[in-house]
């Protein structure tokens, strides 16, 4: 009886710290509103936030697939979305050509080609049982050389105006388009992990596969569509970063990469699956975006930053390596 | 002469007694049985003479000397050594390298002297020369050999050191009969030689065919030990089920009424560890699997529910024979499977109550909205029928108890509400109020039509609840019990027949 009540117990700091990031991550984003605006004038000021917000809004929407990935268990984590971005960035401006005509159509292409390669991971990791840290930076390392090859490393493609426009000029209320994207992102993905039957089956296999299995679930039919919609997510991203720079070079999605699997975990989504959401997942990439900033506001070259940020994420995994020993 | 003298040894694993009063007293040049139901003590013993256990209390004695092993290795250096059920082997060595682990032939320099090595294994696999098959040498890797082939390197690497007392527990669960007859040359071999052996094993006729006394465990204790000569097969039995069994008549509750209707009928199924097996399951019925654990109970009721593949054979459901690919498959035709072993095959650990009930209504469902409201009606009443007690539905399942984990999980399948029930040794380590609970409810589900094959390790649960049993031995079915022939001697006779 005893054991078990040690065990109640450690639950409960679970449930606890499982609440907590959440909390943790907006007080996180005060704090350093509040730094930066000591450390220079006009750091918090709306417009300032604006464009901070378009800047988490590309890495949120990254994340989003991301965090699907993570939450389906067995040590899923998606490395190729850099490939991904860099590969949806380059085919919407190739395929739209400055065209306003044709974003739609770009957007689609962009999407069926990236949900393509996503579904080839996830084959990859199921059927192959490749594990997915190696699969995916295999896919990595795949798109990355063929986008060498195909553009000879000169920058390609163009975005059209409006989706220049769209992504950094205001369209309603002094916000930006981009940030109305990812405001219904952050709605559908938390109405899709919480009230639907294929959510559910997301935290059913990332807890316990074969329970789930058990349970009539088809674990890899589940998990392929993960990869899949993770790899549309980047792919989405790339489009968005296109308009956000307006043309794109070959490893504009690297830098992505690190900082998508960082702001999954600071939102309190366990790396071993099945708990978590989305909503913190958003919070983990303002807290980024802002510290990032900070960092540059510091005059900390990009080399510095890679130290916080690697450092950030092995912290994090100290603070809820514990979870990990409670399964089972 | 006694060599080795073990007396009222005593061991509690947590709140578990596992040894009340081990007593055994081996002599030299005797090959002792020891035998006894599943969680007897035997094997508790055999590890506490090997020194892989620590006793609580008691005494054990090596040819009269006052002995305590703290490690196998201690044990092994005083002459005693133990062929373990769950086999030692390292699958990436070879066979040669494998049998000679830890006490390998040096050359001069001190390096493994591979040429010994051979040699010595070669010698060594002689005897089974004609009998192990192909694919067998001192060379070849452990990984690649076959269950059969990897018991026997276990039981050669056991006799190569060549100790005073071998403990072999079950080390012929895989041979086939020449392999057996081998094996027990060599044992007699040993025995010629003053060697002490002691035997644990659950086939009657190799107790009869090799042993030269039994000593008969029950619930923990030592109960009595004869000589093989002067006892029976059924006397055996006797002292195994002692005194206070469940005769066929004392059986409480009235078979229910059969409507003759099969619901689900077996034909010649054939698995990895299912050999023609044939049954068919009458509606409202609770039909039994008994025999010892292991015997390919499990793995019936995992096939029947498409978790594990069938190699052949026909299931019928109704009359129309059913494909059995998958889970969802039995579970789109009402065929639920509840597994004893919940942290494994059940439960959905950190998720909710709520998550854990709805998953097997909600697995089959499109991805679209989830109707919580309609959900909770569904669940509602099934947490009330199981007296589920519970903080709200949105609590995490690991709040619970052991016990209430388990309703949830048996919730999970009410909710679905099937026609057959599978049951996989369904009380597993749970509390005797949940498992009143869970026999009451499984007569109501019967009364309403549902039916249920239930495989339980516990011989009294099985007696208590089943309508009929099916006795498994290596995956067959070797005798059917049924009305009054259906008592706890019966079940243990069967069991425990020679295959």
């Amino acid at each position: 009886m005893a054991q078990t009540a040690q065990f109640n117990g450690s639950v409960t700091t679970l449930r606890g710290l499982a609440t907590r990031p959440l909390t943790l991550a907006l007080a996180a984003i005060a704090a350093m509103l509040i730094v930066g605006e000591l450390l220079s004038p006009g750091f918090a000021a709306p417009s300032q936030i604006i464009s901070q917000l378009t800047i988490a809004a590309l890495l949120g929407i990254v994340a989003a697939g991301q965090n699907l990935v993570i939450l389906g268990g067995r040590e899923g984590i998606d490395l190729s979305v850099g490939g991904m971005i860099s590969l949806g960035a380059l085919v919407a401006g190739n395929v739209m050509q400055a065209e306003n005509a044709a974003i739609p159509l770009a957007l689609a292409v962009t999407l069926a080609v990236t949900f393509t390669l996503g579904l080839a991971n996830g084959f990859g990791v199921t059927i192959m049982r490749i594990p997915p840290l190696v699969m995916t930076l295999g896919m990595y390392g795949v798109i990355q050389g063929a986008l060498v090859v195909l553009t000879r490393g000169i920058p390609s493609g163009r975005a059209a105006p409006l989706l220049n426009d769209f992504v950094t000029n205001p369209v309603l209320l002094g916000i930006p388009g981009i940030l109305f994207v990812w405001v219904m992102i952050g709605i559908g993905m938390t109405v899709f992990l919480r009230r639907t039957a294929f959510g559910l089956k997301i935290f059913a296999i990332g807890t316990n596969e074969e329970a789930a299995a058990l349970a009539g679930i088809s674990v890899r039919r589940t998990r392929v569509i993960l990869f899949g919609l993770s790899g549309m997510f980047a792919g989405l991203t790339g489009f968005l970063v296109l308009g956000y720079t307006g043309n794109v070079f070959v490893g504009v999605g690297d830098q992505y990469i690190l900082p998508s699997i960082i702001a999954v975990v600071i939102g309190g989504t366990s790396l071993a699956g099945g708990t978590g959401g989305y909503i913190g997942t958003m919070a983990g990439a303002v807290v980024l975006v802002l510290l990032q900033s900070i960092l540059t506001t510091l005059n900390i070259d990009p080399s510095g930053r890679q130290i916080v940020f690697g450092a950030t994420l092995l912290g994090l995994m100290l603070l809820y390596g514990r979870q990990r020993k409670l399964r089972m | 002469m006694t060599i080795l003298r073990a007396r009222n040894i005593r061991k509690r694993f947590g709140g578990v007694v596992a040894l009340e009063q081990g007593d055994l007293a081996l002599g030299a040049g005797e090959v002792h049985v020891l035998i006894g139901s599943n969680g007897c003590g035997k094997s508790t013993l055999c590890k506490i003479i090997g020194g892989s256990v620590a006793p609580d209390g008691g005494s054990l004695e090596l040819s009269s000397e006052p002995v305590r092993f703290r490690t196998p290795h201690a044990a092994a250096a005083a002459g005693i050594g133990v062929f373990y059920q769950e086999l030692s082997l390292i699958p990436q060595l070879t066979v040669a390298e494998n049998i000679f682990l830890g006490r390998e032939p040096r050359t001069a320099y001190g390096l493994v002297d591979r040429k010994r090595l051979r040699s010595d294994a070669e010698t060594a696999i002689r005897p089974f020369g004609a009998v192990v098959g192909q694919g067998f040498g001192p060379d070849v890797l452990v990984s690649d050999l076959s269950a059969d082939q990897r018991q026997i390197v276990e039981i050669l690497k056991v006799l190569s050191e060549n100790s005073r007392i071998v403990i072999f527990d079950e080390a012929t669960a895989s041979l086939d009969s020449k392999q057996v007859a081998v094996f027990f040359d060599l044992i007699r071999s040993l025995k010629a030689e003053d060697h002490a052996i002691i035997f644990i094993s659950h086939r009657m006729d190799e107790v009869f065919a090799i042993g030269d006394r039994v000593t008969v465990m029950r619930n923990g204790r030592t109960v009595v030990s004869v000589a093989i000569a002067e006892t029976t097969q059924d006397e055996i039995v006797a002292h195994m089920v002692g005194g206070a069994y469940i005769a066929a008549a004392d059986r409480k509750e009235a078979p229910a009424p059969l409507t003759g209707t099969a619901v689900l009928a077996a034909r010649n199924l054939v698995g990895r560890k299912l050999a023609d097996v044939s049954f068919s399951l009458q509606r409202g019925e609770i039909l039994g699997l008994g025999g010892l654990h292991g015997q390919g109970q499990s793995d019936l009721l995992r096939s029947l529910f498409g978790a594990e593949s069938l190699a052949g054979g026909s299931v019928f459901l109704d009359g129309k024979p059913l494909l059995l690919r998958k889970p969802s498959d039995a579970i789109a035709n009402g065929i639920a499977y509840i597994s004893g072993d919940r942290s494994r095959y059940g439960v959905l650990p950190i998720r909710s109550i709520f998550e854990n009930l709805v998953i097997g209504l909600v697995s089959k469902q499109r991805p679209v909205g989830l109707n919580y409201g309609a959900l909770v009606k569904r669940i509602a009443p099934v947490a009330e029928r199981l007296k589920l007690k519970f903080p709200s539905f949105a609590a995490p399942v690991s709040d619970l108890s052991g016990g209430n984990q388990q309703k949830v999980v048996i919730g999970r399948w009410l909710a679905v509400a099937p026609a057959v029930l599978l049951l996989d040794d369904p009380t597993k380590g749970i509390d005797l109020q949940t498992k009143h609970d869970l026999y009451v409810i499984l007569r109501e589900l019967c009364a309403e039509g549902v039916s249920i094959i239930l495989y339980s390790s516990e011989d009294k649960e099985l007696l208590g609840n089943a309508d009929r049993i099916l006795v498994f031995n290596g995956g067959r079915i070797v005798r059917e019990l049924e009305g009054e022939r259906m008592g706890e001697f019966e079940l243990y006779q069967a069991a425990y027949a020679a295959s």
